[in-house]
């Protein structure tokens, strides 16, 4: 994985229904090395890239652009902006940080009630998104809305960083992640046609897939993604779920989705031939575009590769270098295999 | 010559965690050189300075400010690599999931609080915050290698960004309370050249959030007749109980307590209005919680105000301040070292 490709992808602010700025910084990636792409209606941009051959099935690649994020919802009288989430965030990982917000990327800090002046009981208490507020240094309604509308989105800042020698911390690792694999199997040469959706709106239910699925009618659907693993200390199998650094990630099942059995052994079969690890999800548990990809056009069968990564829908996604690498080589492999599936 | 919001960047991104102030202290002594050469750091990490001498036989007047910042301290590191902590000062529990942290060890180590899967959690455990003694601390490095550049007893603190908003608003964390050393400077400032009825010492001192030992032993090396502390107070937010709370941009807050000298806040309130400098008062029935209940009950007892900067969100690593009422505080104290009320 090219890490500098990758930090600019996480870089790039995109909540669900405002991936503009990730489509641009894509399509400057891949120009040149596709035969065509398009955006559709939905945002989700969708690249077909021609192979040596052209094979009986219809593969599609597939990971999101969109990121969790926040919407200004109400500026008060005091200049502070209320916010609503956009994509799920846990409550817990929003206060006390620092935002950007809208295309200018005005800093915003998002405060609450001091702890000072709360009681015993709300110390230990979550605090809800709805009772925190970003403060941008305005004093007055009036000059807030000079600098800020309503709808405008709110993004995380976090350095993109290494934990230790063989992990990264960033936001928007979901999905930019997928997306930094498919722009680097577009730049390589492939032994057959490949479709490649850049998928809008994942977060909020899977949306850009439905549409970007239904354009390109594929066969097969692979998946990348990231996952959560539950891997904390005094946390075993099957609890765990999955393991950071344990390799990629093939669920046989998720909330959203049931994989067709053959596609799932031919992934656990070829990782293990070709000394790729990879492991199973062993709780159902989390979801993915597969759950529409499903059902659009008569149905295409998925596959569900994932990076396990910690603290998933936050500032501070964490993915291990080992199953980066993981995923990228068995994507590769899909690429050569599964077009004559 | 650096301005005051360089000075308080710098200040802000140097780390003082409570008991292990060296880093920040160093910052704050190099800073205070640039008004006098007597400049030393206590054996217990406080700063002093004797910025003025106007002779033995005159009295001597502090300012003081405390150099600490809250944070944690390691407690456990596992054969993983995983890191526990303790509080060091009140942390807000409400922002540390999936927050971002430096260990500070041999080398400053990045980490994240993890957060557990959702699939793990219970419902009513999503409406909790864990206590900072559960909290797991992730840095990627294995625990073998962890442990030869991380020991117990080494401080951590959240991972801040010093920021310029809108206005003259700034935040950072350890605003609380090295916005307030800047007012000290701002002070230094208006004071340069100009002569003293006072011997005027400085300190910025250590462990203020918790045990209050610099105050105490810096009360008694100094050995002030008066003395003025600056500290933050919370400022208003729509939120927040309006009696408990000063308002940003509104200048000092002039401290109003039983243990404050009476004398010396009237004072601070006549040249505040006679310099037209803007204040506030911050009126308090018990404890100011600041150093001024400290340095009080040292050798006998020491005269002592309060002057506080309205900041808020306090204790996070995003507090925020206006650069406006660190210069209102700067101007209120080269006033009275100007005048003293002795």
């Amino acid at each position: 994985m090219d890490l500098k490709l990758l930090e600019k992808l996480c870089e790039l602010n995109g909540i669900p229904g405002d991936e503009g700025d990730v489509v641009d910084f894509i399509v400057s990636e891949i120009e040149g090395h596709c035969e065509s792409w398009q955006v559709d209606p939905l945002g989700s941009l969708i690249v077909f890239k021609k192979g040596k051959e052209t094979p009986k099935k219809r593969v599609l690649f597939s990971a999101h652009m969109d990121e969790v994020g926040m919407m200004v919802s109400y500026i008060t009288d005091e200049g502070l902006l209320k916010v609503v989430q956009a994509g799920g965030i846990d409550d817990r990982a929003i206060f006390g940080r620092q935002v950007q917000i809208g295309k200018n990327r005005i800093p915003g800090v998002v405060g609450a009630k001091v702890l000072h002046h709360l009681t015993d009981e709300e110390r230990g208490k979550a605090l809800k998104t709805s009772k925190m507020y970003i403060d941008i240094g305005c004093t007055t309604r009036e000059e807030a809305e000079a600098l800020v509308e309503i709808g405008d989105p709110v993004c995380f800042v976090s350095d993109f960083e290494m934990l230790g020698k063989n992990r990264i911390k960033g936001k928007a690792l979901d999905d930019r992640f997928g997306c930094a694999v498919m722009i680097e199997m577009i730049k390589k040469d492939l032994p057959y046609d490949c479709w490649f959706c850049f998928t809008s709106q994942e977060e909020i239910g899977l949306k850009g897939a439905w549409s970007a699925g239904y354009i390109v009618n594929p066969d097969i659907a692979v998946i990348l993604e990231t996952t959560t693993p539950g891997d904390l200390p005094g946390v075993s199998a099957p609890d765990d779920c999955c393991r950071l650094g344990k390799g990629a990630v093939v669920p046989f099942m998720d909330r959203a989705t049931l994989y067709p059995r053959n596609l799932y052994k031919w992934a656990h079969t070829t990782a293990k031939e070709r000394g790729i690890a990879i492991q199973t999800k062993t709780l159902v548990a989390g979801g993915n575009d597969a759950g529409a990809y499903q059902k659009i056009r008569g149905g295409a069968a998925c596959l569900n590769i994932s990076a396990p990564c910690r603290c998933l829908h936050s500032a501070t996604v964490i993915a291990d270098l080992g199953d980066i690498d993981a995923v990228e080589k068995l994507a590769l492999i899909a690429a050569e295999e599964l077009p004559n599936f | 010559m650096m301005t005051l919001e360089e000075k308080l960047r710098l200040l802000c991104e140097a780390t003082g965690v409570t008991g292990d102030e060296g880093a920040a202290s160093e910052v704050a002594a190099d800073l205070l050189r640039e008004y006098t050469d007597k400049v030393t750091i206590t054996p217990d990490n406080s700063v002093h300075a004797i910025v003025y001498e106007a002779g033995e036989d005159k009295p001597t007047l502090l300012f003081d400010a405390h150099i600490d910042e809250i944070g944690m301290i390691v407690t456990h590191i596992d054969d993983d690599g995983f890191v526990r902590v303790g509080s060091v000062g009140g942390m807000d529990r409400r922002l540390l999931l999936a927050q971002e942290v430096v260990l500070h060890g041999t080398e400053e180590i990045p980490g994240v609080v993890l957060t557990r899967a959702p699939h793990l959690q219970s419902p009513e455990e999503h409406d909790k915050v864990p206590e900072v003694k559960d909290i797991i601390i992730d840095t990627g490095i294995p625990g073998d290698e962890l442990k030869e550049i991380l020991c117990l007893g080494d401080r951590a603190t959240l991972k801040s960004r010093f920021v310029r908003l809108q206005g003259d608003h700034v935040s950072s964390k350890a605003m609380d309370d090295r916005s307030c050393a800047v007012c000290i400077f701002a002070a230094l400032d208006e004071l340069k050249g100009k002569e003293l009825p006072v011997n005027l010492a400085v300190s910025f001192t250590s462990q203020e959030e918790i045990t209050g030992t610099g105050a105490t032993n810096t009360a008694y090396t100094l050995h002030p007749d008066v003395a003025i502390a600056v500290d933050v107070t919370n400022a208003m937010t729509p939120d927040s109980d309006k009696l408990k709370c000063s308002e940003l941009g509104k200048g000092a807050a002039i401290g109003i307590a039983p243990a404050l000298d009476r004398k010396i806040w009237k004072k601070l309130i006549a040249l505040a209005k006679e310099h037209d400098i803007p204040y506030q008062h911050e009126v308090m029935g018990g404890h100011t919680a600041t150093n001024a209940d400290l340095i009080v009950t040292v050798r006998g007892g020491v005269r002592t105000g309060l002057i506080s900067l309205p900041l808020r969100y306090m204790h996070t690593p995003i507090e925020v301040a206006r650069l406006c009422d660190i210069e209102a505080i700067g101007k209120l104290l080269a006033a009275y070292a100007l005048d003293p009320e002795l």
